[in-house]
């Protein structure tokens, strides 16, 4: 077939230490895998979280009391925040032959049941810390199992080998639609996407992670613990952000993991005060989930850190392609991973891999939608240059990716502005101020006939009933910028609004 | 310190973190955060990190999109100064 790209993984190996290289190594399942490093890194600090640190043997035996609680064969969502509870509970699911579904902590309550019975949930795996978000559960299947993760079982039991192809975690996402779905990873596209972690990062085993992303998205699932784990590393669990660099300070991470939005503000504080906010430990920031600017590539070799773009999707287990070589190819997102197949369709980035979802679960329109003659289409604009380095040039459809990673989808915010009856309609759109700073904006073309009577400035009374409705939003959806329109939009021959595209 | 004193201080630290000249000249107590200044989620956590720095406190553990105008955020600091 023309245009078809693959990697081997020996292109990775003059960008990590030669000694390492050759321990990056496949396993079967996750199950094997942990077995793996239970053995090899019994005594060494795995996680470390609220003022306690937990051994690699530690942690695998204190799930091995929590596997008998999940059964096998079993689909177990999993309601709980980032914590050590959250890594011992999920490492227990996995490696007791059932699956985890990964539900956002910050969930509405009101959904919790809607997402289990959607994803296929059997039961309902939770942190006391969140007991208030079961009231819409329990009302509505009293039967439906609920286990409390800190409540271990009487006998222990051991880990469970699970086949490659055996579904592992079904992860959330927005996807290239924009409308929330499970994409289910079995075993071989975790280790996959967790061995990809490893390439091109020169010293990769036995490091210092922090944790600052939420484990409930791929990037901080799969690339910060799963790599962490699976290289012997110790991950420190940040609980909150604004304390993170109190946090660095004391555990003085090597790798941090995390958003541009992120990279972008600590390099902003740290030249505020004076002094490199990150510690003098961190040699490598993995940097995803969002357009990486080649500003900060070029500006973090100067405070002695490597700032190694990637990119990925949930549907690929999180890694697709990552820049080992980030300071000689800036623009680019780097070299596929090994054990893909990518193909360039009209300019969109099609995949088939080890590393890709088996589909979304239960979500028939979704698949159908998603694939072509068995091929993942990405909905990605990319090129790929002479040396093999993929560049993403556009997004199609829709989604607005946020500095920070946030996926937003117009339609989604826009339904909820559409609410009250005095508004026609609305658009939601990425706007690119003069400074250069992209903001989420709002316009609306309010319904004149349904504001008689209101006194006063009438726009002024739209735009704050626009803003209760704006706080009451999660604050990655919020728009910074509401306007009222006098006219309606330009629209399309189907009354479809003609969508803006101010920052493409 | 008083509170023109702290304003100065929250101006500069909001000048800081923006590309907008007049970010500074903008800040006013009744100037809303999200909506005016354009703060993003990312913006609020810098500005709080950047106000613990600056004034040797601590906030306590509100969301930071709890505040919505410049001016809560002064009185914040000065009440966390008394």
């Amino acid at each position: 077939m023309e245009n078809v790209f693959t990697t081997d993984r020996e292109k990775f190996r003059p960008y990590n230490s030669p000694e390492e290289f050759d321990r990056i190594v496949y396993y079967n399942s996750v199950g094997e895998m942990w077995e793996n490093c239970v053995k090899e890194y019994a005594q060494r600090t795995a996680i470390e979280d609220d003022g306690k640190k937990y051994t690699y043997e530690q942690l695998e035996e204190q799930a091995s009391f929590l596997r008998p609680r999940f059964g096998e064969g079993k689909r177990v969502a999993l309601l709980c925040p980032n914590s050590y509870d959250f890594v011992k509970a999920y490492l227990a699911i996995v490696t007791s032959g059932s699956t985890a579904v990964i539900l956002p902590p910050q969930l509405p309550p009101e959904a919790v049941f809607g997402c289990c019975m959607k994803l296929g949930a059997n039961m309902l795996a939770y942190h006391p810390a969140l007991s208030e978000k079961l009231a819409t559960v329990k009302a509505a299947a009293p039967q439906f199992p609920l286990v409390d993760i800190t409540e271990a079982a009487a006998k222990k039991k051991d880990t469970v080998l699970s086949k490659p192809t055996d579904p592992c975690v079904v992860m959330f996402t927005g996807g290239t639609t924009g409308r929330s779905k499970g994409a289910l990873l079995n075993h071989r596209a975790v280790i996959e996407g967790t061995v990809n972690g490893c390439y091109g990062v020169g010293h990769v085993f036995g490091q210092r992670y922090m944790l600052i992303l939420p484990l409930s998205h791929v990037f901080g699932l799969i690339r910060n613990l799963m790599t962490c784990l699976y290289t012997g590393s110790a991950m420190f669990i940040c609980r909150s952000n604004k304390d993170m660099f109190r946090d660095i300070a004391t555990f003085r991470p090597t790798i941090m993991v995390m958003v541009p939005a992120l990279a972008e503000m600590a390099l902003t504080l740290s030249r505020k005060f004076g002094r490199n906010m990150l510690g003098d430990d961190l040699k490598y920031i993995i940097c995803g989930a969002a357009a990486v600017s080649p500003y900060l590539i070029e500006e973090y070799p100067k405070m002695g850190i490597s700032l190694l773009a990637g990119y990925g999707l949930t549907e690929s287990a999180n890694l697709v392609s990552g820049n080992p070589n980030s300071v000689g190819k800036p623009e680019s997102v780097g070299i596929p991973y090994p054990n893909q197949q990518l193909r360039i369709v009209n300019g969109e980035l099609w995949l088939k891999g080890d590393n890709m979802m088996d589909g979304y679960v239960g979500d028939e329109a979704e698949n159908a939608a998603a694939y072509e003659d068995g091929w993942f289409k990405t909905g990605d604009l990319v090129k790929i240059d002479g040396d093999g380095y993929l560049y993403i040039t556009g997004r199609s459809k829709e989604i607005i990716v946020l500095a920070n990673g946030e996926n937003v989808s117009p339609a989604e915010v826009e339904a909820r502005f559409n609410t009250p009856a005095f508004i026609a309609d609305t658009q939601v759109f990425e706007d690119v101020l003069p400074n250069g700073t992209h903001i989420l904006a709002l316009e609306a073309v309010p319904r004149a006939t349904e504001l008689k009577g209101i006194e006063g400035d009438v726009k002024e009374y739209i735009t704050k009933e626009l803003e209760k409705i704006n706080a009451t939003l999660p604050p990655y959806q919020r728009v910074s910028r509401i306007e009222i329109r006098d006219t309606d939009f330009e629209r399309t021959p189907s009354m479809k609004i003609v969508r803006y595209h101010k920052c493409k | 310190m008083n509170r023109a004193e702290i304003t100065e201080k929250l101006k500069d630290i909001l000048q800081s973190a923006s590309d907008d000249a007049e970010t500074a000249e903008k800040c006013k107590d009744e100037t809303k955060l999200q909506t005016e200044l354009g703060l993003s989620s990312v913006d609020m956590l810098y500005m709080v990190i950047a106000i613990e720095e600056t004034f040797d406190i601590r906030f306590d553990d509100v969301t930071v999109t709890s505040f919505e105008t410049f001016g809560d955020v002064v009185t914040y600091i000065e009440n966390k100064l008394k």
